[in-house]
């Protein structure tokens, strides 16, 4: 077992890849009551398109897979495991990302038992056709739920707007009609392609005993047996740099409307340290352009064109990313023209310097510090940064070596006209009173 | 967990001196009377107060001091309980030993004293620009609950069933109020926030007691106050519609159901009625959950909670627009059993442990210590999770079966798209 001290941070962290290729991560929190564990698997929405384990032609498989297979991994032949979690004094749960499966729970008593629930569930599937009908209702209330959310809408149509062809522009759920073409076959299609150990990070945070933690998750993983670890083909479409659709509305129940521009990244093929520099100035550049301290801000607030609603976001992954940026607002026509304004003028005339700089630094190791105290954010995180090879403690040594230069460079790659697009939600027209 | 130190009458500070945080949380909680008007002028109040004052006299001016001091985040919030109102500044910035520089506390109690002490006035009144933008957010905040269904039918059902009573006031106050406040009113409202609410102060992380009670009272200058009489609960009355079905432009059906209970906070039997939530709708593992999502495939959420100041359990579901009757029937058959003492030993054992679990769990972040702390403070002095845990452990499945059977089904609500589905 590696480990490894953040001296600064006053944290260690503790490592092993085990022999069927698992990652696991223990991090102790002093003073902590909780244990926090995420079991993930690098199998998102986006995986739609790849070569089965064993097989050598490619599949496609139906939109909202992934989101199915992870609630369809909580029944088994004896039962339900949120009651086996629950029986153990454990509050579980799960999430589907664009890249991310998570099975997660936390635990203040029977820690061990937790942990052994967890990776047992995650490692014994069991899917029957009847079980996956089943799920289909229960899955289909979750997805009109977030029909009937404005700002869900809002997110996935700005997204929608910007990729032509990469699968992130498909809904994490799928839609009610997708997903009654599932079966259980097609579960463990998937299931055995991505879920084997070594596509797997399990994270331990809280108050944990490294070394006995290791020798539990060792011992549990030597009882099991599993294949040879295998390299994963997953295909992606060609994307082109400029969005698929520069402008589009959508008319639904609002009290007030709403307006998304997104931007598209070039150069998404980044990874490791070279993507945290990216990633880190890009940040710095956008929240200095669009952040509570910047004249746009500032500006649009006075005006009324931004509410408490208002925000901004910059998202990168292996082969898709966005910035984002928005408000409910009276005018949206004018609130996206000023937004677009605004980049346009910082690629005219870069506007920021070191002193610019070293306030957002210390703002974002603020932030970053903040972050250490939940167990939830350093799980989460630091096996998002592990699948795009970064490292979640390498976050301030990145950002002290930043220069002002570093945020141009990354803001030229977010900026151009040809990769910018608006989304907006506006109330239905009002019908002429008879 | 805390200790406390009395700086005047109705003044006291609460310190968590620990070194489990990398961060120093300090919450400053200013607690009046609830009412619809003192809800929204308090909103206002706290929204002008955070923008900027004397010394930085910008929201910019102020954000960025802010940032300077590594993000120290800085917000002022309205909410309530029972028949209080409250109005929070809460900030945390980062302990001084991870960072390279000393003094940063220091700053942000100064900034605090700031925000509270010297706001941003012209002739003797707020600024007027500020104050009719701030006013202006505080309404469409209020407004945007429409955008979220599940929020506007739950405030729908509580302006229905109990018109008026603090239960359905909103911690932001009403559209109409809120419109009602001039800047005079306003002004008047926060001479009387400083000079007469009651004032509790927290600080969680690695400080001196001491330290913090020190510089408020040299700085703060918080004279004696009367706390505030906690007024009796008022009566919840029968609404006239027991059941009420409204439409909006949606997909997906928002089943809201009011139950009445006679046991509150306040009530010896409040933690038994914790259990019987638990039982029957708080989990995943519960009889709601169970029989409605997993056996009969009807819902992705279908939950119960328990608003103890009032004694109020409400049951809230997703579902299709056409399945409400089915539901409800559902729902009660779910009751009904309870109150048949139908538990099983898993259930009441699931519903005890998950109960800890989600109780030591919040008290593991420093907003949770304060919360709880702030809620408990009235039943005992220093609140510790066995307060709960050993109350919780002396009850039967009996004591949840005669819990249940005093709930009283008071008011059905549905919001749907049923009606435009059937024009179209």
């Amino acid at each position: 077992m590696h480990k490894v001290e953040f001296e600064q941070l006053d944290e260690t962290l503790y490592h092993e890849k085990l022999e069927n290729g698992l990652e696991v991560f223990i991090l102790p929190k002093k003073g902590f009551s909780k244990t926090f564990a995420t079991f993930t698997t690098k199998y998102g929405s986006i995986d739609n398109h790849f070569v089965p384990r064993g097989e050598k032609e490619a599949v496609k498989v139906p939109d909202g897979i992934a989101h199915f297979l992870e609630h369809k991994m909580f029944e088994k032949e004896e039962g339900d495991i949120f009651q086996q979690f629950s029986k153990q004094g454990a509050s579980a749960n799960a999430y589907t990302s664009f890249t991310r499966t998570a099975y997660l729970f936390s635990a203040t008593a029977q820690v061990n038992e937790n942990i052994e629930t967890l990776l047992d569930f995650v490692q014994e599937p069991y899917f029957t056709e009847q079980t996956v009908e089943k799920e289909k209702g229960i899955i289909a209330q979750e997805i009109t739920m977030y029909d009937d959310q404005p700002d869900w809408r809002l997110y996935f149509g700005i997204i929608e707007n910007m990729y032509k062809n990469h699968p992130v522009k498909i809904d994490i759920a799928g839609t009610v009609d997708s997903i009654q073409d599932i079966t259980a076959e097609h579960l463990y299609t998937c299931y055995n392609t991505f879920y084997h150990p070594s596509n797997m990070v399990l994270f331990v945070v809280g108050a944990v005993d490294p070394e006995g933690m290791m020798k539990l998750v060792k011992e549990n993983q030597g009882r099991k047996t599993f294949e040879d670890v295998e390299e994963i083909e997953r295909i992606f479409p060609e994307e082109p740099l400029e969005v698929a659709i520069k402008e589009r509305v959508l008319n639904m129940s609002v009290q007030k409307p709403k307006v998304f521009v997104g931007i598209k990244p070039e150069k998404m093929d980044l990874q490791g340290e070279e993507m945290l520099k990216h990633e880190l100035a890009a940040e710095l550049a956008f929240e200095l352009l669009f952040g509570r301290t910047s004249d746009f801000y500032h500006h649009a607030y006075e005006k009324n064109w931004i509410d408490e609603s208002y925000s901004f976001d910059y998202s990168l992954e292996n082969g898709f990313g966005y910035a984002i940026i928005g408000s409910d607002t009276a005018e949206p026509e004018t609130l996206a023209a000023e937004i677009k304004h605004t980049i346009a003028n910082a690629v005219e005339k870069w506007p920021f310097g070191q002193a610019d700089l070293d306030r957002m630094r210390r703002k974002k190791i603020g932030f970053f510090l903040r972050a250490l105290n939940s167990p939830e954010y350093i799980a989460n995180q630091f096996t998002r940064y592990t699948f795009n090879g970064m490292n979640l403690f390498d976050v301030v040594p990145t950002l002290e070596q930043i220069e002002v230069a570093d945020l141009q460079k990354a803001f030229s790659l977010v900026s151009a006209e040809s990769q910018q697009s608006v989304f907006s939600i506006l109330p239905p027209e009002k019908k002429e009173a008879q | 967990m805390f200790e406390t130190i009395r700086l005047a009458k109705g003044v006291n500070v609460h310190v968590n001196e620990t070194t489990q945080f990398k961060t120093v949380n300090i919450s400053i909680k200013f607690k009046d009377k609830l009412s619809k008007e003192k809800a929204s002028a308090r909103s206002i109040l706290a929204n002008v107060l955070q923008h900027s004052n004397e010394v930085y006299p910008s929201h910019t001016a102020l954000r960025m001091v802010l940032d300077d001091l590594y993000g120290t985040s800085l917000y002022m919030d309205s909410s309530k309980r029972g028949n209080e109102h409250i109005v929070s500044l809460n900030v945390e910035t980062v302990n001084d030993q991870y960072l390279s520089e000393e003094g940063v506390l220091e700053k942000v109690l100064n900034l605090m004293y700031l925000v509270l002490f010297k706001p941003n006035t012209e002739h003797g009144l707020f600024k007027e620009s500020i104050f009719l933008r701030e006013k202006n957010a505080v309404k469409e905040r209020i407004e945007s609950i429409f955008d979220d269904k599940t929020r506007y039918a739950q405030q729908r059902m509580m302006d229905l069933a109990l018109p008026e009573h603090p239960a359905s006031i909103p911690a932001n106050g009403s559209i109409g109020e809120v419109e009602k406040i001039t800047n005079e009113k306003l002004m008047e409202e926060y001479r009387t926030m400083i000079e007469s609410n009651e004032v509790e102060i927290y600080a969680v992380g690695d400080v001196k007691p001491e330290l913090i009670a020190d510089y408020i009272r040299n700085y703060f200058h918080f004279t004696d106050r009367e706390k505030p009489v906690a007024a009796p609960s008022m009566e919840l009355k029968k609404p006239s519609q027991p059941r009420v079905a409204e439409f909006e432009d949606m997909k997906q059906g928002k089943l809201h159901m009011a139950f009445f209970s006679p046991v509150t906070f306040r009530d010896e039997k409040f933690p038994v009625m914790q259990l019987l939530n638990g039982v029957f709708g708080g989990y995943a593992h519960s009889k709601l959950f169970v029989n409605i999502r997993e056996k009969e495939s009807m819902a992705y959420y279908v939950s119960s909670s328990y608003s103890s100041q009032f004694g109020l359990m409400f049951v809230l579901a997703g579902i299709d627009g056409k399945l409400e009757e089915k539901a409800v029937k559902l729902i009660l058959e779910q009751l009904e059993e309870v109150k048949k003492g139908n538990i099983t030993d898993v259930e009441f054992g699931q519903t005890k442990a998950l109960l800890t679990n989600q109780l030591t769990e919040a008290l593991d972040s420093a907003r949770g210590q304060i919360d709880i702390y702030d809620q408990y403070m009235e039943l005992t002095e220093d609140f510790e999770p066995d307060y709960l845990i050993s109350r919780w452990n002396k009850i039967t499945k009996e004591d949840i079966a005669d819990a249940a059977k005093q709930l009283s089904l008071e008011m059905t609500y549905f919001l749907s798209g049923k009606e435009s589905e059937i024009d179209a």
